[in-house]
């Protein structure tokens, strides 16, 4: 089978095994909630709410008269307890608002809105409304990304199925049991861009989701103007650029953006939380997450409300071994390591893993052998261990011209590296140092 | 709870590595060498094993000695010192004396090498520098060939190379005396078969080709660069008059190739530096074979291309995102 897909890339192993069949579960309603302020690409909101304030689950508490910005909600009802900095799964630590549980079942959506029938903006404002966001890990605004400049013709959307991060499977689960809201988000997206093509991307391990997807094509309006495009199973197939090229040919320029090409792309998980805002009126105020890890004793698939701290899941919901070591936010290839359990879950949290000390080792690094597998592995086409000893030399100019700033941070030149050297890490810290030496030279140079 | 108290690790993403290591690569090398050993105590007797020993373990002690000495970790287990010593041994004639292997090895290592930074910080072939050196330095030992022990044709105990015979004035008639064919196709299967005078493991084209294939197969080698120096051989030689065939088949060219041209370090990194190189290479040893002093010249052929490699490596590849704008369609 000649499946379609991008040049580079790697196999490591997918671990899904673990959660690929398990429904994805809902957590009984926490009794607390820790909701940050700003979990989006944006500027920073404030808050809506003061303490003492009661809140209903649907409210919103978070805003800020900026673009980009995502609004955020209370996903459940009760009171605020306090406003201040708690643990953040970017590691940001910004302002979170405290909720306790007054243990009423009482919400407070939007009414519904067709989305067929609205004007552009009134959709738009929905999105922003409901605070939805990239679910796939970036959480870039989709009300922003779904409303590109005039002179950007959209003619292409891509529901990403892809979920080519290891261990996780909520995409998939998602797919599985709410086709239906994957397929509706798409033609709501669809629609408001203007798109004449709408692609639901699947990776070939997931080959089984694709009749369950087309199946609902038929069943939907706009079903037929719709299609499934299987891709290799390649880590990172999944990632936006990656599978604009492998669907539709295109390139997204360097230092340019998807609607450059024409090309919007969603994660399937955003398409649902796209339906849910217009069809019930409900802000993206939970989410569904894969619960795996060698150190994670009860590997599953859960719905939790945002801001679900998961030391309050422990040991009801998920149970550790005591070997833990690591908690990964994300998945293995793109995750952050998070400090503490009193972290929350955010818009942006697709996979909770759970490592042992054996699946946290680390590895001395031993100078560059200039094997190139890192130059195959790179999606970007980079050469990275060029850009390694442009690094190590101290040459941000010379990282800059052979392309530091195009990497994408997906990982798969440490994943192959036989020297174990820390490229994408050292690629991050890179591009910063980059950024200050040029915000300097344009202090100084004028 | 305990949670609280309980220390996570923080470490920066991907979180996740393949179980490839250097060692594994160089396990790997060490295996695609083997058979060409193996020949080589085939046609030259078990001696062949004594030199090759002496060449190994005098490449691991001086690594190892050396990095201490200067206390630092010591990276012997990474098998990159086997490789040099095993790689060194090869282009040795079977009656090097173990001394001289010893020393060349060690000199390899600690001057090619180790002064450079280590495995990754060289810029020149260690094995390639090691030989070059011996041959400087024991010009008599470096040049003492025997027959290969199954040539019926010849009972001498010494005798020249192939490439010897022709810049001593012979001919491809006198070469093929020397083993033993009858016909031209019969010296291109000697040849090719390996069963002629020369270095430990040079000699067999299809014993080097095999553990050049499980290099490929495994992905450890990119054939670009063997590629483009045996083509250029060929192809150079014809120009200058001779048999490409035969020159592909005599030396160094395809022991070169296939693991000196693809030694990571010392040859480029980008796809079109690789065929450069391989290019460079192929037509810097039929110069040196045509117009030079010595018969051979893969060794000084790759060591001149080495020293070219960063502007080689200047080269880069196209990157993602990197196209001319689509137009579009409004």
């Amino acid at each position: 089978m000649n499946l379609k897909t991008f040049r580079g890339g790697i196999h490591p192993p997918e671990n899904k095994e673990w959660t690929r069949s398990m429904p994805i579960e809902r957590i009984p309603t926490p009794k607390s909630v820790v909701i940050h302020l700003t979990q989006a690409i944006g500027a920073q909101n404030q808050p809506l709410v003061k303490v003492g304030d009661r809140v209903v689950k649907g409210q919103m508490i978070g805003d800020v008269q900026a673009c980009p910005a995502a609004t955020v909600h209370a996903s459940i009802t009760g009171i605020v307890k306090k406003i201040e900095p708690a643990p953040q799964s970017n590691l940001k630590d910004g302002m979170a608002v405290f909720i306790e549980a007054d243990g009423t079942d009482e919400t407070a959506y939007m009414p519904p809105l067709d989305a067929f029938v609205c004007s552009r903006e009134e959709a738009i404002k929905r999105l922003r409304d409901a605070g939805v966001v990239g679910m796939g890990g970036a959480s870039f605004p989709t009300d922003v990304k779904l409303a590109p400049p005039a002179d950007k013709p959209i003619d292409t959307i891509i529901a990403n199925g892809s979920e080519c991060e290891p261990y996780l499977n909520i995409d998939y689960r998602t797919m599985i049991e709410s086709p239906a809201d994957v397929v509706e988000g798409l033609a709501i997206a669809a629609h408001i861009v203007g798109a004449t093509r709408a692609v639901v991307a699947i990776e070939a391990n997931k080959a089984d989701a694709v009749p369950v997807i087309e199946h609902e094509f038929q069943q939907h309006a706009h079903g037929m103007h719709m299609e499934t495009v299987l891709v290799a199973t390649k880590y990172p197939e999944g990632g936006e650029k990656m599978l604009m090229k492998a669907v539709t040919g295109r390139e997204v320029p360097s230092k340019g953006l998807p609607f450059d090409i024409g090309v919007i792309c969603q994660n399937v998980g955003t398409l649902k939380a796209i339906k849910e805002a217009f069809a019930d009126g409900k802000p993206l105020i939970e989410r569904g997450f894969t619960v795996s890890g060698g150190a994670c004793k009860t590997p599953k698939n859960l719905y939790a409300p945002i801001g679900t701290v998961i030391a309050d899941l422990i040991p009801d919901v998920i149970q550790m071994s005591d070997d833990v070591r690591k908690v990964i936010f994300g998945g293995p290839m793109m995750g952050i390591t998070v400090p503490s359990l009193q972290t929350p879950v955010a818009k942006g949290t697709s996979g909770i893993l759970f490592f042992t000390a054996a699946e946290s080792k680390q590895f001395e690094e031993r100078q560059c052998i200039r094997c190139g597998r890192c130059a195959d592995a790179c999606p970007a086409q980079l050469m990275p261990m060029l850009i390694n000893a442009a690094l190590l030399s101290d040459d941000l100019n010379r990282a800059d011209a052979i392309g530091l700033v195009d990497c994408f941070e997906c990982g798969a030149c440490s994943y192959v590296c036989p020297a174990r050297i820390p490229l994408t890490q050292r690629f991050k810290l890179g591009k910063d140092l980059l950024r200050n030496q040029r915000a300097k030279e344009a202090r100084h140079g004028k | 709870m305990e949670n609280n108290t309980m220390k996570l690790m923080m470490s920066g993403a991907p979180h996740f590595v393949t179980s490839y290591n250097i060692q594994k690569t160089m396990g790997m090398v060490i295996i695609a060498l083997l058979p060409a050993l193996a020949g080589g105590v085939y046609f030259f007797g078990p001696r062949a094993l004594l030199v090759t020993a002496a060449s190994v373990v005098s490449a691991v002690a001086a690594e190892f000695l050396f990095r201490k000495a200067l206390r630092r970790e010591t990276h012997v287990t990474d098998l990159s010192a086997v490789v040099t010593g095993v790689l060194l041994a090869l282009i040795l004639p079977v009656s090097s004396p173990l001394w001289m292997a010893a020393v060349g090895s060690a000199f390899a290592i600690v001057v090619a090498k180790e002064l450079f930074g280590g495995l990754g910080g060289n810029f020149a072939n260690p094995a390639l520098v090691g030989r070059a050196v011996l041959l400087m330095s024991w010009p008599a030992f470096m040049t003492r060939w025997s027959p290969s022990l199954h040539t019926a044709a010849v009972d001498a105990t010494t005798t020249a190379t192939p490439l010897g015979i022709l810049k001593l004035g012979g001919t491809i008639t006198d070469v093929m005396k020397s083993v033993g064919a009858s016909g031209k196709s019969a010296l291109y299967l000697q040849m090719f078969l390996g069963n002629r005078a020369g270095c430990i493991g040079e000699t067999s084209g299809l014993l080097l080709l095999l553990g050049a294939a499980f290099l490929v197969v495994m992905r450890v080698i990119d054939l670009r660069t063997p590629i483009a120096m045996v083509a250029a051989t060929f192809a150079a030689s014809w120009l200058f008059g001779g048999d490409p065939v035969f020159s592909v088949l005599a030396g160094g060219i395809l022991l070169g190739a296939f693991f000196m041209a693809t030694d990571y370090v010392t040859t480029p990194v980008t796809p079109i530096g690789k065929w450069a190189f391989g290019i460079g290479a192929g037509l810097m040893t039929v110069l040196i074979r045509q117009l030079g002093n010595f018969p051979e010249g893969v060794t000084y052929g790759i060591l001149l291309m080495n020293v070219v490699v960063p502007y080689l490596d200047k080269i880069i590849p196209r990157k993602f995102g990197f196209v001319k704008p689509r137009k579009v369609n409004a």
